[in-house]
């Protein structure tokens, strides 16, 4: 297993950097690479997280990390599935500012109570839809818990949170296309749900 | 072909009937049209043709929640000190050793088997009862093992998404994976008598509150955050349910362990 793993690396490497000679384009994020990225990103988390700040500060320092690592465009258009493309652009661009809010707003509501957290990172594997880097998060009086991240190739930007073998891009997917079909697909009663729901949030 | 008698056809018809009055009353959710391929491939992943029956008793479930189990898990978070709790569910989970042992063999997997006697082992004497487990700092993790997953190795498919009255989120498979573990335990066969009548629904009991009570805080915001929390429920659990069965093939550990071949 592993010696076929490794030849699979090599081999994505030789074709990468074949291709980068060629395009003259920066070569595709291998798994190391995308390790030492998710190593980076987590440890900024972790250093706001663990700031002794009102939450509501520690929320305002999250939200541009968020977004310059996180496809968050992506994964909001993916979330909203067949429906994304029924919705006008001046829906889209509503729903795709609010889903940013709802991003963050759990990301704060999963890390942002705890004070302490620390994270490692494990193995990093090359898969057909990007590069999944293996970490456990550990939290002050909870277990520790297995997360892996999925690394878009190209750009190195997450694109997915697999938390204990669930995806949150496909369980947040299943939650609004459900929503939306229970509610005769329409885009503006969602816009109006996570209207409602951001201003109920209680950061802390 | 043999004419069938007229007596059969009768029961047969009746049979049908019935089963169709009581799918008509259960109530199956509306397939999308061919016409709309998207729509179809949506409703094929949600493996969720009894939508309206699951609903109702995921409604049932919530609301008995709310009145009964969360109100008592949060009493017993609140009162009961963590060390305490953790070693209740050590305890609990000690209990359950036999079941995973035999589902682990049935499944096929020596080394996780192996890991499970000695986890019941060490915690039952070292660990007094089970209370410690002190095998995971042996380097023994608990086994993930269940009638479901057993039956699941098998290359049996999960069939349609239940959601069943206070047993929750489960499908034809697990559901018989359940009944399967009761017939694995060993505490189902001893004699009935009222001490283990009462000793086993203290377990069920305690097992439920420990349960609801390790997912106080995720499950109030699920409800909080997800627009439609059911739906939600269920694209996780499916997920959970392939995932487990992928950890269970990706155990490719060697039976002897390290320290035997050395």
């Amino acid at each position: 297993m592993p010696q076929m793993m490794i030849r699979r690396g090599l081999g994505r490497l030789a074709l990468a950097l074949s291709l980068a000679t060629v395009l003259g384009r920066t070569a595709q994020a291998d798994p190391a690479t995308s390790a030492a990225f998710v190593h980076t990103l987590g440890d900024r988390l972790v250093a706001v997280v663990n700031e002794s700040a009102p939450a509501a500060q520690k929320r305002d320092q999250l939200r541009p990390i968020i977004d310059q690592n996180i496809a968050v465009d992506d994964i909001a258009r993916f979330c909203l599935g067949r429906y994304y493309p029924t919705a006008t652009p001046a829906q889209q661009q509503q729903y795709v500012e609010l889903f940013h809010t709802v991003l963050l707003n759990s990301i704060v509501g999963h890390l942002g109570s705890y004070r302490g957290v620390s994270f490692r990172v494990g193995r990093a594997t090359a898969q057909a839809d990007g590069d999944h880097v293996e970490t456990t998060i550990f939290r002050p009086g909870e277990s520790p818990t297995d997360v892996e991240w999925v690394i878009a190739p190209g750009t190195p930007k997450v694109v997915d949170v697999v938390a204990e073998g669930t995806s949150l891009r496909q369980t947040q997917r299943g939650d609004y296309t459900s929503y939306l079909d229970r509610h005769g697909g329409s885009v503006p009663t969602l816009i109006a749900a996570l209207t409602r729901q951001v201003s109920h949030f209680q950061p802390g | 072909m043999p004419a069938v008698p007229l007596e059969r056809r009768r029961l047969g018809a009746r049979f049908a009937s019935c089963v169709l009055a009581v799918a008509s009353l259960a109530g199956c959710a509306t397939k999308p049209p061919a016409s709309d391929p998207q729509a179809l491939a949506d409703y094929r992943a949600a493996n969720d043709p009894l939508e309206p029956t699951n609903r109702f008793f995921y409604g049932v479930n919530f609301t008995l929640d709310r009145y009964t189990f969360k109100p008592v898990a949060q009493a017993y978070v609140y009162v009961v000190p963590r060390p305490v709790r953790v070693s209740v569910h050590n305890l609990l989970v000690n209990i359950g050793q036999p079941v995973t042992l035999f589902n682990s063999i049935l499944e096929g997997k020596p080394r996780r088997a192996g890991d499970t006697l000695v986890r019941f082992a060490v915690n039952s004497t070292v660990g007094i009862g089970g209370l410690f487990d002190v095998a995971k700092g042996l380097g023994y993790k608990q086994v993930d093992a269940d009638g479901g997953l057993t039956l699941a190795s098998y290359g049996i498919a999960p069939g349609p998404y239940l959601f069943l009255p206070v047993l929750g989120p489960s499908n034809p498979r697990n559901a018989t994976g359940f009944a399967l573990d009761i017939a694995l335990s060993p505490y189902t066969y001893v004699p009935r008598g009222y001490g283990l009548l009462t000793f086993n629904w203290a377990i069920y009991g305690l097992g439920a509150i420990d349960g609801r009570s390790l997912v106080l805080h995720e499950l109030d915001e699920l409800n909080a955050t997800a627009l439609d929390p059911y739906a939600t429920i269920r694209s996780a659990y499916q997920q959970s349910d392939r995932s487990r069965l992928r950890a269970l093939e990706a155990d490719q550990r060697s039976t002897p362990p390290d320290w035997y071949s050395r």
